[in-house]
């Protein structure tokens, strides 16, 4: 008899032979039945097909033998003694069909109650081995199970043992045969080899399956019958893939509380595997397959809880699960050294999973872990390569640790290895787990308040804060030209974090508090140039502190002797602080500098120490005259001071609030560019015309100690008018004009003619000025204004520190720019006009509320 | 011709009882390829069995027939003369007659029974066709006449039953029930070791054994039991020939070192013919391993068995 070519040919075959044989059945035609059936099976005998053929034509012929199976037992000792039938197949001469069909037979035959059990499963076990060829003996054997499996129910526990004894051994057989597969055929198909193998490996895996099945609640048969077989022979196949899939199923389908108490001698089988199986796959099947147990012990469906229990028999050194995995990773690396890290890795991972799952709160499981680790990487010997980054990666930084993050800290602070095992990776994967542990920590908003835990977060983050000093070396011309600016901190996004520590430093006594951000900056210091990256954010905190200090003077008045004293120091570490950045930075950040000063000062004026503040606003003016050099920032530098000293209230002793504003308006009446001047002499004049602070409790005219001397606001208004006029250009000049004018009316409203000198004359003399002015500009213009209505959507203003502001109707943002922009130059003409126009309107509205205006001639 | 020298009388040969007997088919031992599918069917006879029956005879209507006396006979011989070459045919030998005259010389009228009956014949040798040799028996009628005598065969057919007893060629009677074990091998290729539950087995017996393989280096294709049946004629050079009776594959793929395969042959159902040994010729059975390597060459080894005939 012979096979079928192709496969679609043999199910053909398959078919027809079907449809006669139940044609035969139906007639009672035994024999012929038999015969078609054969017929059929001889297609099993095809070498040609490949796995997955053969499993396709398997399955076509295991639904024709049922109806095969089905008649037997039907006709059983009322036509034919199935006993005669199982005699009657093994004629034939093909020793496949043959065994199919006593299989069939024998199993149609064990249905009938009278059946010699033993005698049967015995025989059809053994006869299984004339199928040595690997895919046949295979499906053979796996017909023989799925055939049998219907009979395996039995409670008694003999049975029981039986069943498994008969389970077991087709088991081993499969698992030969399976393996034997591998080294069948040319040597250059080997993969393809294993490619089948895998596509087959459902067949074995049933088995083990049905043990599970039988072994269900029965832990001493599993214990004693079943799991030191099955693991011998996973053992001695010394086989890759065969080992790598058994060990997996044997995890997955045996239930959790099997193996917590079966755990050694599992753990000791890993040890024996193949040196090629990936040991760590197994490590993490169990780990996933023990916290999966806790996992549904917490979620107590009750019934699987008190079963798993009473299972839970184990000896006491059984039951530390991480003892247990620890001893067995001594082994591991005693028995082992040819483990690399990377396969190590994932094994140490796996039992920080379980340790995590099984004893959340014991630190010293994961340090002791970190350090084995830890001595592995020493004995690596040289720098570890690149590509082992991410396994470190993930071990530092498994999601486990992190996602408890109060135990997450503890871990950094308490476990010594965890630092010791960063420090051995290399400088880039430190930075970026440094990295990732501030985003935690800040993401979890931890509080640092003890001085050792923030050195330990430090230490961890030592990475980011001397890399960078390195940097700085290396590259120090370039760094001549590293101004701060906005651009440079979305640069380096690693400073940005480490100056996010300081935030998270917290402590109730203000000491205590500045002596952790003291901390930091010490540390910091080291990563050289980077100080200005972290240094405010440092400054900002004490900012933080001396409010508190003032908060607390406020509620309790009587401790404002000490806590004075506490602020003076709190300055005095914003001015060494302030004294780093310029050290280590030089001309990099004066604005930084200059600016951090001005706000200090301004605190200080605050807390009322007048001394304090002036000390600082002196710093801000030297920094000011020595080094701030572009007009822009000059100009910057003078409003801002100007607004600052406005509102200081506690400088007037010793004259100090009248050298520092007259200095003040020195330096803005020579600044380079006359508008700069003009407005900078203007922003001034308010210096001498205090106006309410209304959180200190002043008010408009209630209030009588206001600093004001009306004489020299005139002074400044008229020396920027005069100012203004100079300037060259008609537009800009009729524009500061109209600024000017705007200050004189705030004048105006804001005092009488008396104290601040702002009159009406004066006020109709620069309203005349202006309109003077005007109109020359507008002569320029007439030319031009008509062909353009659609101009009128586009706007341009002047801002208020000089730049120009162009607004177009089709873009809701407005552009601003620093020079006028070339190509509207006909549209800024119109700026003074409207500008003028507005406040004129202004005035004209202002004098249906105030009469005074009415003097004012338009 | 046969129309020109009809015979004038009829012989019939009845065999008591013979609807009921048991009888054997037998191949039909005709060359002619038509005829190969054709069986005969012929009653079946132990060894010291009575043979009786009745012979009728009858004449042609209106016809008498004149004869020198009626003889019946009951023969059995060994006929070897199926030899292809025609140097070594030998005579038909008769080891066994027996005859009884039924009637005198006289005239027979009319149709006549006449019964006959051989007591307890021994008959030694059980019927065999095979390629070159037959034994068969036969009731042989003669009428004698002053032409030509009128013959008339019955063959039937013989078992012999209980042949444990008889002395056999390859098994001595104190290893007889013992397993048979071989050792075999091709050096550093294959390596086993066979194992037979006995060497003597009833028609209806099961060959059960196993085979362990030592070592093995040979790319097998399956592995086949097969029983051969030898007859082996005349002397010096022996005239054998083989006929295969049964084949059965009792593998399938190449095993590794350490595996037993079982065997287990179910004879009974099968069409096989006794171990015996006669003065000319002898009948051996011999039970044969082969191994088909996969570029199809065969290995194969080969022991004798001992099959007997038992009654049931």
């Amino acid at each position: 008899m012979s096979y079928a070519e192709t496969i679609d040919q043999a199910i053909a075959n398959c078919k027809q032979q079907t449809v006669l044989m139940q044609r035969c059945l139906a007639q009672e035609k035994l024999m012929d039945a038999l015969k078609h059936a054969s017929i059929m099976l001889t297609e099993l005998r095809s070498p040609l097909l490949s796995p997955k053929q053969y499993y396709e034509l398997y399955i076509s012929i295991y639904d024709s033998l049922s109806i095969l199976s089905n008649y037997f037992v039907e006709c059983h000792s009322k036509k034919h003694h199935l006993a005669d039938l199982y005699e009657l197949v093994q004629y034939a001469g093909n020793i496949l069909p043959r065994l199919y069909l006593m299989i069939t037979v024998g199993s149609a035959y064990l249905q009938s109650a009278d059946a010699p059990r033993e005698e049967i499963f015995k025989d059809m076990i053994e006869m299984c081995k004339g199928i040595q060829n690997p895919i046949r003996g295979l499906f053979l054997r796996y017909y023989l199970s799925q055939r049998t499996k219907q009979f395996f129910q039995a409670e008694d526990s003999e049975t029981k043992k039986a069943n498994v004894n008969f389970i077991i051994t087709n088991f081993i057989e499969m698992n030969k045969l399976w393996v034997r597969l591998q080294h069948q055929g040319p040597l250059r198909e080997r993969e393809q080899r294993t490619r089948e193998r895998k596509e087959l490996k459902i067949l074995i895996g049933a088995n083990l399956m049905r043990l599970s099945q039988i072994a269900e609640a029965d832990f001493k048969l599993y214990k004693d019958e079943i799991l030191p077989l099955i693991l011998e022979q996973v053992i001695n196949c010394r086989d890759v893939v065969s080992q790598e899939y058994l060990l997996d199923v044997i995890c997955q389908i045996f239930p959790g509380e099997f193996h917590l108490g079966t755990l050694a001698e599992l753990l000791a089988t890993s040890l024996k595997l193949n040196p090629t199986v990936p040991i760590n796959k197994v490590v993490l099947t169990l780990v996933e397959r023990l916290n999966g147990f806790i996992d549904r012990q917490e979620n107590p469906d009750l019934d699987s809880v008190t079963r798993g229990l009473a299972f839970v028999d184990i000896g006491e050194e059984n039951k530390n699960l991480f003892f247990m995995f620890w001893k067995f990773l001594n082994q591991l690396s005693e028995e082992r050294p040819d483990l690399s890290l990377q396969e190590l890795a994932p094994v140490i991972q796996g039992i920080l999973k379980l340790t995590l799952r099984w004893y959340p709160d014991n630190v010293s499981n994961v340090n002791v872990l970190f350090n084995f680790m830890h001595e592995k990487c020493k004995e690596y010997g040289k720098a570890l390569p690149e590509e082992y980054d991410f396994l470190f990666h993930d071990l530092l930084l498994a999601p486990e640790l992190k996602s408890d993050t109060s135990f997450f800290l503890r871990l950094l602070t308490e476990c010594e290895a965890y630092e010791g095992l960063l420090s051995a990776q290399n400088s880039n994967l430190q930075r970026e787990c440094a990295n990732e542990i501030l985003d935690t920590l800040t993401g979890a908003e931890w509080r640092i308040s003890s001085k050792p835990e923030l050195e330990k977060i430090l230490k961890l983050c030592g990475s980011l804060v001397e890399s960078n000093s390195d940097k700085m070396s290396s590259s120090l011309i370039l760094d001549e030209e590293d101004d701060l600016d906005s651009e440079n901190w979305s640069f380096s996004p690693d400073q940005e974090k480490l100056a996010h520590i300081t935030h998270l430093c917290d402590n109730k006594s203000i000491e205590s508090h500045c002596e952790l951000l003291l901390t930091c900056r010490n540390w910091f210091q080291k990563s050289g140039k980077n100080i200005k990256y972290h240094s405010p954010a440092i400054i900002c905190n004490l900012w933080k502190l001396i409010r508190k200090c003032q908060l607390r003077i406020n509620r309790k008045p009587e401790i404002r002797e000490k806590l004075n004293g506490t602020m003076k120091q709190l300055f005095k570490h914003v001015s060494l602080i302030i004294n780093d950045i310029y050290n280590a930075c030089g001309g990099g950040c004066l604005d930084l500098l200059y600016k951090l000063n001005v706000q200090t000062a301004s605190l200080a004026d605050q807390a009322q120490l007048g001394d304090i503040a002036y000390d600082f606003f002196s710093q801000a003016f030297t920094i000011f005259e020595e080094s701030l050099s572009d007009s822009r920032t000059q100009f910057q530098a003078i409003v801002n001071m100007a607004q600052t000293l406005q509102k200081t209230r506690s400088l007037y002793m010793d004259s100090h609030y009248e050298t520092l504003i007259t200095r003040c308006t020195l330096h803005g009446s020579k600044l380079l560019k006359k508008q700069d001047q003009c407005r900078a002499v203007y922003t001034c004049s308010h210096l001498w015309w205090a106006t309410e602070i209304s959180p200190l409790g002043e008010e408009e005219g209630v209030t009588e100690s206001f600093f004001r001397e009306g004489k020299r606001v005139l002074e400044c208004l008229q020396r920027s008018l005069r100012v203004a006029d100079s300037v060259m250009d008609n537009v800009q000049s009729c524009e500061l004009m109209v600024e000017i004018l705007d200050r004189c009316c705030y004048y105006y409203i804001h005092g009488d003619e008396a104290s601040t000198h702002v009159g009406i004359k004066y006020i109709n003399g620069l309203i005349e000025l202006i309109k003077t002015n005007l109109d020359g500009l507008k002569l320029e213009v007439t030319s031009m204004i008509e062909d353009g209505p659609k101009l009128k959507t586009d706007c341009a203003y002047i801002g208020i520190d000089g730049c120009y502001i162009h607004r177009n109707s089709a873009n809701s943002v407005a552009a601003v720019y620093t020079k006028p922009p070339a190509s509207k130059t006909t549209l800024l003409n119109f700026i003074p006009v409207e500008h003028f126009n507005r406040t004129l309107k202004y005035i004209r509205d202002q004098k249906d509320v105030d009469d005074r205006f009415k003097a004012i001639v338009l | 011709m046969s129309l020109f020298f009809k015979s004038p009388i009829d012989i019939e040969i009845l065999l008591d009882g013979e609807e009921s007997r048991k009888h054997v088919e037998i191949a039909n031992s005709s060359d002619s390829a038509s005829a190969r599918t054709l069986r005969d069917k012929y009653p079946v006879y132990e060894d010291g069995e009575s043979v009786s029956g009745i012979v009728t005879l009858r004449v042609k209507e209106g016809k008498k027939l004149e004869h020198l006396g009626i003889k019946v006979s009951l023969v059995g011989s060994v006929d070897i003369s199926k030899s292809s070459s025609e140097s070594k045919k030998r005579p038909v030998e008769t080891f066994l007659s027996l005859s009884a005259d039924l009637c005198p010389h006289g005239e027979l009228i009319h149709s006549q029974n006449f019964p006959f009956h051989f007591k307890d014949v021994e008959k030694r040798y059980e019927s065999y066709r095979g390629k070159n040799v037959d034994v068969s028996y036969y009731i042989k009628v003669t009428v004698l006449r002053k032409s030509t005598d009128i013959v008339k065969h019955k063959r039937f057919w013989c078992f012999l039953y209980n042949r444990e007893a008889l002395p056999s060629a390859v098994s001595s009677s104190q290893n007889e029930g013992k397993p048979v074990k071989l050792d075999i091998g091709i050096e550093n290729c294959l390596h086993i070791e066979f194992e037979y539950s006995k060497s003597q087995f009833s028609l209806k017996d099961v060959i059960v054994g196993r085979i362990y393989f030592l070592l093995t280096r040979l790319k097998v294709k399956h592995m086949e039991l097969s029983v051969i049946t030898r007859e082996t004629c005349g002397l010096e050079p022996n005239q054998l020939s083989d006929s295969t009776s049964i084949r059965y594959e009792i593998m399938d793929g190449s095993p590794v070192k350490g595996e037993t395969i079982p065997i287990r042959l179910f004879l009974g159902g099968y069409d096989l013919t006794p171990s015996s040994n006669f003065n000319h010729f002898s009948i051996k059975n011999y039970l044969s391993l082969v191994i088909i390597d996969e570029d199809g060459r065969r290995y194969f080894k080969q022991s004798e068995i001992v099959l007997y005939r038992k009654r049931n």
